[in-house]
């Protein structure tokens, strides 16, 4: 039996972050290197990891994100090994190399607590805060790792005068220099996207990148179970 | 829609493609292991007669680069460019491999493919998984081999040694003559190049470290390739280039100054989808190498470093876009392309026919596109169905791309060509709005809802559809039954009957709420059926 399971022993670290396997991120914890994760996404780890759930410093960041059940991040110190996954979400490890991303609240499975981050809600996306549609742009240099249901891809924008219209259900991430803004759909009598007549697309525009999930569902899965 | 292969299908390259410049790609993967994907251009005795057509890491092309090694790319661990028209007359067989570098068994391989993409599209897979191996260490997974014209065979046959046994069985006859056959041509030279032409691409930037390992290029070159070994001193008994040979990709002594070009590429590989590869690599010589351009290469598990930097960043580029690289969009060129197995891209530019896509489906667009519902006519046909089961669809037309996808499901892109297809309704993703198509009820006791809706398509264009999971194929002959959930499409050409063994299966299930019903199918062999590995 345990030559059968022996594949799936972790591998030796390499990196401060690491897939293991598609849908699990491994993390190098150090004293001193803090990480903010999902809440509720750790699923293992090894050694002493502390976790703060209501870390202030989120609370002061991303005031407007708190809800009554408390910030959607926390707060993971110590040293060891940290297992994060998000439900089987095919996870996505980006290396900023003095970059800036940002990245839809309910994609974002951990980052490097010395980042520079902040949480807006989608410009004239409103109508979509309820369903978490937070963006919070980090930018610096270190790890931060997404989740993306399905293969992502990445489009290029810019790419002639044409701008590039995502359905927010399936948007990733973005590059923060890129124009937003939010479309209501076409003409009138289409209907397009999930639901009845809820037509909405976010333009993009100007040079950057688009991230997209194959997957229309951006249902926070990651919710605190009390 | 790319055929799939079977262990011990053949094919000419001819019949499934034009073109002849080709992409292989390998996908294979196990957690924890690092696989070598090599290809062995072999001659008519099937004998690697020539090292310089020995095509891995240190190695990455051919001679006159018909054969040149890419790197892990559109989701695949490693991938090739053959060009068979440069393929000089002496080499008769391609043959991919993939070994396990250090311990591990190929039973621990999760599901693989080795496919071939010509033009933008992939045009054969052959799918292959742990559980068809034992404790082998190698495998050949698929050749190409000319027997009057190119043909690709899937072959799927593990080898019980790794690569060092791989080698001699392809080349360890041929040592004896190496020495002589060799020396003329120079093989010392042909393996410096390559070593050097390996690092720069892959370390990409970095400038420095390439000119540092050159010094060292000339002192493991003896010791790595026989024949280099042999150039200044012929003189050697033949024994002696076996072992050497076939030591040194095992990635024993000789490999450790070379184990920096090695590297690279694999951690190229790397970046989201295929961890094993990463630390599976780490151990062996990596340090060393990396050391030079990056302080604190491995030894920090629990780096003082932050984010380990020089880990990720000489491999992959550091950086966002290094990062993402493995997800950038395939480039343009064909109507409909398939981004990955979720995604697909149709350019409305081409072709000009509007593209009806199921509601939802769309999750992204450039360009200028009108979005229309489309009811009546279509929503007409399926007037009287009480259960809500009608699609709902949406008319794509204008200029630019749309991006298509539902809910992760596999995409499959079938081209008709006057030929005709029936697929399951739910089963519908976007097509053409060029081929006739038709909406059919097969009822039948038993049935969900009391119906189920197939559309019929016929004509020229593209059919999309989507399955939960990886579909099989399977030949319609007098015994085929498939339950009426799974079921996701079959030729036109053949009749569904719906079957009467609900109760022998009721009988056989005990406990079976007995509602099941199968779909039997008749028709004349070359139809095919295409069931999915999910219900509903």
């Amino acid at each position: 039996m345990n030559q059968q399971l022996a594949g799936f022993a972790p591998t030796p670290t390499a990196a401060r972050m690491e897939n293991h396997g598609r849908t699990m991120l491994k993390v190098a914890m150090a004293s001193g290197q803090d990480l903010f994760a999902r809440t509720g996404s750790m699923v293992a780890y090894e050694g002493f990891v502390q976790y703060e759930p209501n870390p202030p410093a989120v609370r002061q960041i991303a005031s407007q994100w708190v809800t009554g059940e408390g910030t959607p991040i926390m707060k993971c110190s110590g040293d060891g090994l940290l297992y994060l996954a998000d439900y089987g979400a095919d996870v996505v490890v980006i290396n900023l190399n003095n970059d800036s991303l940002s990245v839809n609240g309910t994609n974002l499975l951990a980052f490097d607590a010395h980042l520079q981050w902040g949480v807006e809600k989608v410009k004239g996306m409103a109508k979509f805060a309820g369903q978490g549609l937070w963006n919070v742009e980090i930018s610096g240099t270190g790890w931060v790792a997404l989740t993306s249901r399905g293969t992502p891809i990445v489009v290029d924008c810019g790419r002639g005068e044409d701008e590039t219209y995502v359905d927010p259900d399936a948007l990733v991430a973005w590059s923060p220099n890129l124009k937003v803004k939010g479309k209501r759909s076409f003409k009138a009598s289409s209907l397009v996207g999930r639901g009845s007549g809820e037509a909405y697309q976010m333009a993009f525009s100007g040079q950057g990148i688009v991230v997209v999930q194959p997957s229309e569902d951006s249902t926070d899965r990651l919710r605190i179970r009390h | 829609m790319a055929r799939e292969f079977q262990r011990g299908h053949k094919a000419k390259i001819s019949d499934l493609t034009p073109g002849t410049d080709l992409y292989v790609g390998v996908q294979i993967a196990a957690p924890g292991l690092t696989f070598d994907i090599s290809c062995f251009g072999l001659d008519a005795n099937e004998q690697l007669s020539d090292d310089r057509y020995f095509i891995f890491f240190n190695q990455p092309k051919s001679p006159e680069e018909s054969i040149q090694l890419l790197g892990a790319q559109a989701g695949d661990t490693q991938s090739f460019r053959v060009t068979l028209d440069r393929i000089p007359a002496n080499i008769h067989r391609l043959s991919f491999t993939a070994t396990i570098d250090g311990a591990g068994q190929m039973s621990n391989v999760g599901p693989g493919y080795i496919r071939i993409v010509a033009g933008g599209e992939e045009v054969v897979r052959y799918a292959f998984s742990g559980s068809e191996f034992t404790t082998e260490r190698a495998v050949m997974l698929g050749d190409f081999y000319l027997k009057d014209v190119w043909r690709f065979a899937a072959i799927g046959q593990g080898f019980d040694g790794g690569l060092d046994a791989l080698l001699k069985n392809f080349g360890g006859e041929v040592a004896e003559e190496q020495p002589a056959a060799q020396q003329p041509q120079g093989a010392a030279p042909s393996f410096g190049p390559p070593a050097q032409a390996t690092a720069p691409p892959a370390f990409g930037a970095p400038a420095a470290p390439p000119a540092p390992q050159m010094p060292q290029v000339p002192q493991p070159a003896p010791s790595f390739g026989a024949p280099a070994a042999q150039a200044p001193a012929p003189a050697p008994a033949p024994a002696q280039p076996n072992p050497q040979m076939h030591a040194a990709p095992t990635i024993a002594a000789p490999m450790t100054p070379y184990g920096q070009p090695p590297q690279p590429p694999q951690y190229g590989q790397v970046p989201g989808q295929v961890p094993g590869q990463m630390p599976g690599q780490a151990p062996p010589g990596a340090p060393s190498p990396y050391g030079q351009q990056a302080p604190s290469p491995y030894g920090q598990q629990l780096p003082g470093v932050p984010q380990g930097i020089p880990q990720g960043a000489p491999p992959t580029g550091a950086g966002l876009q290094a990062a993402l690289q493995p997800y950038r969009e395939t480039p343009t060129g064909q109507r409909w392309t398939p981004q990955n197995q979720q995604l697909m891209r149709v350019d409305l530019t081409m072709g000009g026919t509007p593209v009806l896509a199921r509601q939802g489906s769309m999750v992204m667009y450039q360009g200028k596109v009108d979005f229309s519902y489309k009811g009546a006519g279509f929503a007409g046909r399926i007037v009287g169905n009480a259960t809500g089961q009608e699609m709902q669809l949406m008319r794509c037309s204008g200029r630019g791309q749309v991006f298509l996808a539902e809910d992760g499901a596999h995409l499959h892109s079938i081209e008709l060509q006057g030929d005709g297809i029936c697929v399951s309704a739910e089963n519908v993703l976007a097509f053409d709005e060029s081929l006739q198509h038709e909406v059919r009820r097969i009822e039948g006791h038993g049935i969900p809802g009391g119906a189920l809706f197939t559309m019929q398509f016929q004509g020229t264009g593209t059919v999309i559809v989507k399955t939960h999971g990886i579909p099989v194929v399977l030949p319609v002959t007098p015994t085929t039954f498939a339950d009426c959930n799974a079921v996701v499409a079959w030729s036109s050409a053949s009749q569904v009957i719906l079957s009467s063994q609900v109760r022998l299966r009721r009988n056989a299930y005990p406990g079976h709420s007995g509602e099941t019903v199968n779909l039997q199918f008749r028709g004349a062999p070359g139809n095919f059926i295409v069931v999915q590995p999910y219900e509903v």
